[in-house]
């Protein structure tokens, strides 16, 4: 064989946690392989596709899917990658691609609160982790330092280092907000990987607006400085090689993963350490795909707990017209949030949320809602002019409780590759409908603070998903109720572990991306600790 | 690949047979002149007649206007005449374009589509319905134009960092 794909550890996926744990391997001195199912996209590609899009609000329409590595696809015509057999469907978007899917982000980079860790102790719902907030805290700092972190102190995550970076500064249809909804609600910065001033060699924001789909400018960290990162520390990136199974030995140890190209040539790669990290959907995939005698059920399953657990963040919104001009579209996308509804006592009865508000511009949707409401002529720019300057939109993040019965298997349908197209059961039960509830209460309020009129509720009934898949490969101390041990190492193979939001046991009100990281890097220390090498190096420089 | 027809690059357009793409199923259902149709210099006045009217800019560029022209002819081999038809439509009858979707639709008008399809065209720079809609024009679609004094494009730098704090004027 011409090349021998052989290494001490072999990562499947390339998307910020996959290559960023791979990168801390690379760094520590091991040999390492990315196997990234789809392909290598550059920043430039990605800006000219989104501005030579006819669908400028459809975040995927810069991330079309690949015949070798599909992924779902809902507009202009849905591809079905997902197969939806539950109550409600789960229309998860993911990016098959270097990189993965935080190329098209908000950046939102939120600690867990330290009771997010404990909600059946606390109140008795949900799981607790296997782990405490303390646990975690340096590797959040590591994170941080990683992906260079802005934010400010008042958002309830305790920290023992400062942030690397102060807020980013304030928008001004933010900053009327914060003024307008005090004393009531405090309004605060998000935690966002966006920088504030030039940090690890990218520039400050300028305001490009356009965070999703793809930041122009790199002001925004993304996988694919992940993937990059992960090659500069010597790992080997393979694009287009989709893993469609793993092999393991007698001892159920993992020997080599089995990839196509995209002509559909297989190919082995061996390895003494497996990570799988290619999302919560394809991840629990490739478990169940890699059946055998010995394990009928897939790798890691025998709890038969691989793909359950699913959660995400559902949101419900109002948008409504201020009574001042605040014109959202200046400067970043997701820059506030409301946080006092993200704990309390009345988590035993209802989900927490964050409260989010945008600062997307409205252009594109008020002039499409224009045009299909018949309105031409000189009125069309001076109402578009109005909507642009006036709207406002707040939504939820509301968090989903881990049920087995929302779960991702196989399905009987097949993709392109001939590979088993995932297949998703989810729902929307009275835990989340009654935040969703609590929460209108909330927008009412907000709308009247700032003058609101033209209110317009998103359709009751109808949730909107946040691609924060989890759950799915739960770590837990329990190996009859969770796949993998804190460690993220499958309770069922000595040399498979499991990265990414997939692991997180619950789905608190924040999104995934961050709290998978700091879960991956102390996977990784705790697996670089055992085999007695350096942990400590983030490589970033400080400037 | 869809086909656009380049006006601007023939040494003569102003007659030039234009044979592109299949009639759509609105083209075949709604129009009964869907037949390949002469684009004449009168063809593109009217265009830009009526796309004044509809947008309500007195001065809309001539060049983006062959292109969007080209692209909604290239889709509809039925669209000149059906322009002509609304533009005549509208100058007799001195409909107020507020009222003119109303209009057409309560008429159930063959040329109900047209409007909706020319100010999608200057106004999102998008021609097409579905997997055929393409985008001919972002930073000038009139969208833009129309908050340039306060907003950019997105993906287009707003300014200095921070230069977003300030009070819009």
């Amino acid at each position: 064989m011409a090349d021998r794909l052989s290494a001490d550890f072999v990562v499947v996926g390339s998307g910020i946690i996959g290559s960023l744990a791979a990168r801390k391997l690379a760094l520590a001195g091991a040999s390492v392989i990315i196997l990234e199912a789809g392909p290598r996209v550059t920043l430039a590609e990605l800006v000219a596709r989104f501005r030579n899009s006819p669908r400028r609000s459809d975040w995927m329409s810069p991330y079309p899917s690949v015949p070798w590595a599909p992924h779902p696809i809902y507009q202009p015509e849905p591809n079905n990658h997902i197969v939806q057999a539950g109550a409600y469907p789960y229309a998860a978007e993911y990016i098959r691609q270097v990189g993965g899917t935080s190329w098209h982000w908000a950046a939102h980079a939120w600690r867990n609160l330290p009771n997010d860790f404990r909600i059946k102790s606390l109140y008795g719902v949900g799981v607790d982790w296997p782990f405490g907030y303390d646990d975690l805290e340096p590797f959040y700092q590591e994170a941080e330092e990683i992906m260079g972190v802005s934010g400010a102190d008042n958002t309830g995550s305790p920290r023992q280092k400062p942030f690397p970076m102060e807020p980013v500064a304030e928008p001004y249809a933010m900053r009327r907000l914060r003024e307008r909804l005090a004393p009531e609600y405090e309004v605060v910065s998000n935690t966002t990987a966006r920088n504030s001033r030039p940090y690890d060699g990218r520039p400050a924001c300028c305001g490009n607006n356009s965070c999703q789909p793809i930041c122009p400018i790199n002001a925004q960290y993304h996988g694919g400085l992940s993937a990059d990162a992960a090659e500069a520390a010597g790992a080997r990136l393979i694009a287009n090689a989709n893993v469609y199974k793993l092999e393991h030995d007698e001892k159920g140890n993992i020997t080599a993963a089995l990839y196509y190209d995209p002509d559909r040539a297989s190919h082995r790669v061996t390895g003494k350490t497996f990570v799988v990290a290619a999302n919560g959907i394809e991840s629990p995939r490739l478990l169940l795909l890699s059946t055998s005698d010995k394990f009928p059920n897939g790798l890691a399953n025998s709890s038969d707990m691989v793909g359950r657990n699913l959660m995400d963040h559902p949101s419900t919104s109002l948008t409504f017209d201020a009574d001042e001009d605040v014109w959202l579209g200046r400067g970043p996308q997701s820059p506030s949030s409301i946080n006092v509804m993200r704990d309390g006592p009345f988590r035993s009865e209802h989900a927490p949320y964050r409260l989010d508000f945008t600062n997307i511009s409205r252009v594109d949707g008020a002039t499409r809602a224009l045009i299909a409401a018949g309105v031409y002529g000189s009125e069309l720019g001076k109402r578009l002019r109005y909507s642009a300057a006036r709207e406002m939109n707040v939504k939820n993040v509301l968090e989903v409780l881990p049920d087995p019965e929302r779960r991702i298997t196989l399905s009987s349908e097949k993709d392109e590759m001939g590979i088993p197209k995932p297949e998703a059961r989810y729902s929307i039960d009275d835990y989340t409908r009654k935040g969703h509830e609590r929460s209108q209460q909330d927008f009412q309020r907000i709308a009247n603070l700032m003058g609101g009129s033209n209110l317009r509720f998103s359709k009751e009934g109808e949730f909107a998903n946040n691609q924060h898949i989890c759950g799915t490969l739960s770590m837990g101390n329990d190996p009859r109720t969770s796949v993998c041990d804190q460690w993220g190492r499958a309770h069922d193979h000595e040399n498979l572990f499991l990265a990414g939001t997939a692991v997180l046991p619950t789905s608190s009100t924040c999104n995934s991306t961050e709290n998978g990281l700091a879960v991956a890097l102390r996977s990784v220390a705790h697996v670089l600790e055992q085999q007695g090498a350096s942990t400590s190096a983030t490589g970033i420089s400080k400037s | 690949m869809e086909k656009f027809v380049d006006l601007a690059g023939s040494p003569n357009p102003t007659r030039r047979l234009l044979l592109f793409g299949l009639a759509s199923a609105y083209t075949a259902s709604l129009i009964p002149w869907a037949l390949a149709q002469e684009v004449t210099e009168s063809d593109q006045s009217a265009f830009q007649t009526l796309s004044s009217i509809l947008t309500g800019w007195r001065s809309l560029d001539a060049a983006q206007g062959k292109r969007l022209y080209a692209a909604l002819v290239a889709d509809d081999p039925g669209f000149p005449a059906a322009a002509k038809a609304l533009l005549a439509m509208i100058e007799q009858r001195k409909t107020d374009p507020m009222q003119l979707q109303e209009v057409l639709d309560e008429e159930k008008s063959p040329l109900a589509l047209v409007p909706w399809r020319i100010v999608t065209a200057w106004y999102m720079g998008i021609v097409g319905d579905g997997s055929k809609a393409r985008c001919l024009a972002f930073e000038t679609a009139l969208n833009a134009e129309v908050v340039a004094d306060v907003l950019k494009p997105p993906t287009y730098a707003y300014g200095a960092y921070g230069s977003w704090t300030s009070k819009p004027r």
